[in-house]
């Protein structure tokens, strides 16, 4: 099977959806951020000016904008850029786009689609280093998708676009260059379909997006001291699959979520809440999470690469839940 | 002065009229009786605007509203029973019970989503114009929202993308002011808005803006029935402010009828509460259009009086239905909300 | 007091400060490059004119808020320029202790607010602050800096707005570069002009060649002296341009070289060492001189900062709430 670098994949996807649909529009174009192959994007805009806007600094009127254009029949993928600039489209984003279908009984679609970046970059500072995930599953009538891998970049951005639905497809910088097996001809991934990314035995360890690629460079590490590591990946929070995480953790009955939204309310609190509220017997020890420390993001490298989710800390999880 | 249409064209704007106003009417001493909570908000004294300006859309256009809704979705043809239903929360609603008075939508109309945020309309709109310029289809979007919205930033953010892209919407704001809100202190007309003429926000972005008299039925006619066109022929966004008497039962924290409307006080606003006897002799733009209408001789009164006979048997109606028509299963809250 | 009537020699002073920000830039540009200095960076090297003609002005009490290109602002305001450095390096002597960065600088002391990574997001924090000044009463004004970029964004409007219905004592003043991130001001928006929204709220407003610091500075005392005056806000736009790309490792590639070539021949800072020469203020040896210190005192600063230790660890949970 081919190898393809995961911003590969996102622009082969990109390229395919808006060559199969001219119903979609990109709206805003950081899709590969300020990565040095983000001239990629030109190829796109080259090939289809009309379906390409680059709006001016207005979240408020983009989000809004690609919202109505969904409603009356586009498929809008909007690019929110660096996460924390969702705070200035978030009524469009949680109060009109989530709303809609519901408050309508169910007349409007909205097949909408906010992407953004999120997470610690290194040196972004407190206000581009944003995970805004756990606050939008907290905010109903939106599908949240993280990919964590090339092949699950191109296949959840074809269901994101496909979906009816808004969906928030949240990226992360740290994965442009990772490389990893995308067959040909991929279909698209399904939302609610989580991922064993690497087989295991011993503990469960549930991350998603950028953290993924950290746990499984944690559990190589912790393989050469005889401790199998099971790493799943839910890939998408709504739809979410619990069937996938329990059939793990029924096997291993220790538990590990590692996800970079802060601690309280967080991604990996939810899980954690809903395993115990699940499996509580089959569990041998209490879920741990390991997440971005509750303080503001700092700009100095030594104390952002502090309160993120650290290799340490995901390592001693782990030793503690097998103890 | 009346808009140049037939007599027949006329005598529906005053049935439409008619319409709105005792639905609007028959939600106060519903809401007084408890038989809904919740806010709401009347589009009494404003009733020319919408049926006239809605009038001279295609079935297919898109139209956005806000809180104060009612009036432009029984202008378009909503059915009162279906709306007040919706308005009680009743299963045979348009949402089933799900958006209530704030967010009734019906996309047959060309209603696809409101909003009660103040401006939160405003970007949307864009959007559908955007959507209908990329499909070639020939919509145009109607975006109607009140003086209120332009303080939002969402609102320059929406005038600047239309603009700039050349999107075919018609921002249709209905300024009630005079009494309202943004009561006037000083030199501004508002105390909440620096911008006046308000025209001067949105033609700061080069989105041509005129202000009509919202009571004048023939103008309303004719600017928008010219506006509309010029959008339709690609010239881009346009804006039109227009100017009414808020409604003096809407002075006061909930809607409240001093005076139920009948189509003699046309003539005759002796019998009227003083408080309010002025508004209705001389801002009334139902009241106003009834007495064009006779007497430019496109109707009697006896044939007026006709009319809202018919239309009070309608709303009584539909009152009826709505009262009597199931509260949707409380499971139903937890479905439907995914496509 | 009018600019006018200042002497020649009374103007030098504003060549240092400027001189000291394209000096700093330069360095923390070469820092970067270095990767001594991390994460994003974004330079005001030729809108020097603009940081001081406005900051030249003010009071130490009168506040002054930045976007996201505002070393050179808070210079001009009077800021340290070692604990600015140590900051943009990420150290624990800088003002914010590593936390903030390049663009959270907070020099309280010199009056400096705050600056901010979101596109105007300080300019509704300025209609606070001239509010609270309006309330103290002491004549403090607010000034509060952003680019063409801000312009179409809502909070802009809501603040223009706000600030003239309360005539609040604040200054807007826009830096019109004509590029808002990497797209030219036109394919934002069909108004050229940040200063006709000004108008639409009935502020008063006037444009000028940023990289005039003179007309900077006179435009600028006629704002304040309106604000101080309680006559409420103001604005001014200044026409300039950047010297380097949006942030750092920007190629700079939608820019034609060409127009590089002609803006450099309006450098800010050549300019107005013509017009003090003109003026008889300084000679050659004194323009040198206050160039060399200049670099001699950034030397300083890069120094102080890069052998300054990186915060403790334990720090990121100290103050996180008063």
């Amino acid at each position: 099977m081919r190898e393809l670098a995961y911003y590969e994949a996102k622009f082969e996807a990109l390229h395919e959806i808006m060559a199969g649909d001219e119903r979609v529009h990109l709206i805003n174009g950081t899709f590969l951020s300020l990565s040095p192959h983000r001239h990629v994007y030109q190829e796109l805009v080259k090939k289809y000016p009309d379906r390409i806007m680059s709006p001016p600094i207005s979240e408020l009127g983009f989000c809004g904008l690609a919202t109505g254009a969904a409603m009356a029949g586009l498929r809008p993928v909007v690019d929110i850029s660096t996460g924390s600039f969702i705070f200035e489209g978030w009524p469009q984003v949680a109060n009109e786009a989530a709303n809609a279908f519901s408050m309508s009984g169910g007349q409007t679609r909205v097949p909408v689609v906010f992407h953004l970046f999120h997470g610690l970059r290194g040196g972004g500072a407190a206000q581009h280093s944003a995970s805004p995930q756990a606050m939008l599953w907290n905010n109903p009538g939106l599908e949240i998708a993280l990919p964590s891998s090339p092949r699950d970049v191109k296949g959840l951005l074809k269901t994101a676009v496909a979906s009816d639905n808004p969906t928030i497809f949240v990226d992360h910088v740290q994965l442009l260059e990772v490389k990893g097996e995308v067959p040909e001809n991929d279909a698209p991934i399904p939302f609610g379909v989580a991922d064993v990314k690497r087989q295991g035995s011993d503990v469960t360890v549930i991350s998603t997006s950028y953290m993924v690629q950290r746990c499984l460079r944690v559990a190589e590490k912790l393989s050469a001291e005889k401790i199998s590591v099971e790493v799943v990946d839910p890939r998408t929070l709504v739809p979410f699959d619990m069937a996938t995480l329990m059939t793990s953790v029924e096997k291993t009955g220790r538990v590990v979520i590692v996800d970079e939204t802060h601690q309280s309310c967080g991604v990996a609190a939810e899980i954690a809440a809903r395993i115990a509220e699940t499996g509580f017997d089959k569990l041998k020890a209490p879920p741990r999470r390991v997440a971005t420390l509750d303080v503001p993001v700092p700009y100095s490298p030594p104390l952002e690469e502090y309160i993120g989710p650290r290799e340490d800390r995901i390592i001693e999880a782990i030793r503690a839940v097998l103890r | 002065m009346l808009p140049k249409v037939s007599r027949e064209m006329l005598l529906d704007f005053c049935r439409r009229m008619f319409i709105i106003r005792h639905f609007e009417e028959s939600l106060v001493s519903l809401h007084d009786q408890g038989v809904f909570g919740g806010h709401y908000h009347l589009y009494i004294g404003q009733e020319a605007t919408g049926v006239i300006a809605l009038s001279c859309l295609r079935s297919d256009d898109y139209l956005f509203t806000t809180h104060r809704n009612h009036g432009h979705l029984l202008a378009r043809g909503a059915e009162p029973k279906r709306l007040l239903a919706e308005i009680l929360g009743r299963s045979d609603g348009y949402n089933k019970g799900k958006g209530g008075s704030f967010h009734t939508v019906v996309p047959a109309l060309g209603f696809l989503h409101t909003s009660a945020v103040v401006a939160g309309i405003i970007p949307l709109a864009t959007g559908t114009a955007y959507a209908a310029k990329a499909l070639k289809n020939g919509r145009i979007t109607v975006c109607l929202f009140g003086d209120g919205a332009l303080e939002e930033g969402a609102a320059p953010e929406a005038f600047n993308l239309a603009s700039l892209w050349k999107l075919p919407v018609l921002f249709l704001c209905e300024n009630n002011g005079k009494y309202g809100a943004g009561r006037a202190t000083g030199a501004a007309q508002s105390s909440t808005m620096a911008a006046f003429p308000l025209t001067d926000l949105p033609k700061a972005y080069k989105v041509p803006a005129q202000q009509i008299d919202g009571l004048d039925s023939g103008t309303v006619h004719a600017t928008i029935a010219e506006t509309v066109e010029k959008i339709r022929r690609g010239e881009g966004p346009q804006f039109i402010e227009a100017q009414t008497v808020r409604w003096p039962g809407s002075e006061t924290n909930w809607p409240s009828v001093a005076q139920p409307t009948d189509s003699s006080l046309a003539w005759d606003v002796s019998d009227v509460p003083e408080k309010v006897r002025e508004w209705y002799r001389s801002c009334d733009p139902l009241l106003i259009f009834i007495r064009e209408l006779v007497d430019a001789q496109q109707a009697t009164r006896a044939e007026i009086a006709a009319i809202e006979k018919k239309v009070k048997a309608e709303i009584a109606e539909a009152v009826s239905f709505a009262v009597a028509s199931p509260y949707p299963r409380p499971e139903e809250a937890a479905k439907d909300y995914f496509a | 007091m009018t600019t006018k009537r200042e002497k020649p020699t009374e103007l030098v002073p504003l060549l240092r400060t400027m001189w000291l920000i394209r000096a700093f830039e330069e360095k923390v540009s070469a820092l970067y490059a270095a990767r001594q200095i991390v994460g994003l960076l974004h330079l005001g090297i030729g809108q020097e004119a603009v940081a001081v003609g406005t900051c030249g002005l003010l009071r130490t009490d009168d506040y002054v808020f930045g976007g996201h290109r505002s070393h050179g602002h808070a210079i001009a305001k009077g800021a340290d320029i070692n604990r600015l450095m140590a900051e943009i390096a990420g150290r624990a002597t800088g003002y914010c202790a590593g936390k903030g960065g390049s663009m959270h600088i907070v020099a309280m002391e010199a009056g400096f607010v705050t600056a901010t990574g979101v596109v105007g997001g300080t300019i509704p924090l300025a209609l606070g602050a001239a509010f609270a000044a309006k309330e103290t009463g002491k004549g403090q004004v607010a000034v509060v800096f952003f680019g063409d970029g801000a312009g179409q964004a809502g909070p802009f409007h809501e603040s223009l707005n706000i600030a003239s219905l309360w005539r609040l004592p604040v200054i807007f003043v826009c830096e019109n570069n004509g590029y808002a991130e990497f797209t030219p001001l036109s394919a934002h928006t069909l108004v050229e002009r940040l200063a006709r929204h000004a108008q639409t709220y009935n502020i008063p407003s006037s444009t000028v060649d940023g990289k005039d610091l003179l007309r900077v500075r006179d435009a600028v005392a006629e704002a304040v002296r309106h604000a101080r005056a309680g006559k409420g806000p103001a604005f001014v736009e200044c026409l300039t341009h950047r010297l380097r790309g949006h942030y750092e490792g920007d190629p700079a590639k939608y820019r034609e070289l060409s127009q590089l070539a002609e803006w450099k021949s309006k450098d800010p800072i050549a300019r107005f060492i013509r017009e003090l020469k003109r003026k008889k203020a300084l000679s050659d040896q004194e323009v040198e001189a206050i160039e060399d210190e200049a670099r001699d005192l950034v030397e300083r600063a890069a120094e102080f900062a890069i052998a300054s230790p990186w915060p403790a660890e334990e720090e990121v949970d100290s103050q996180v709430t008063a």
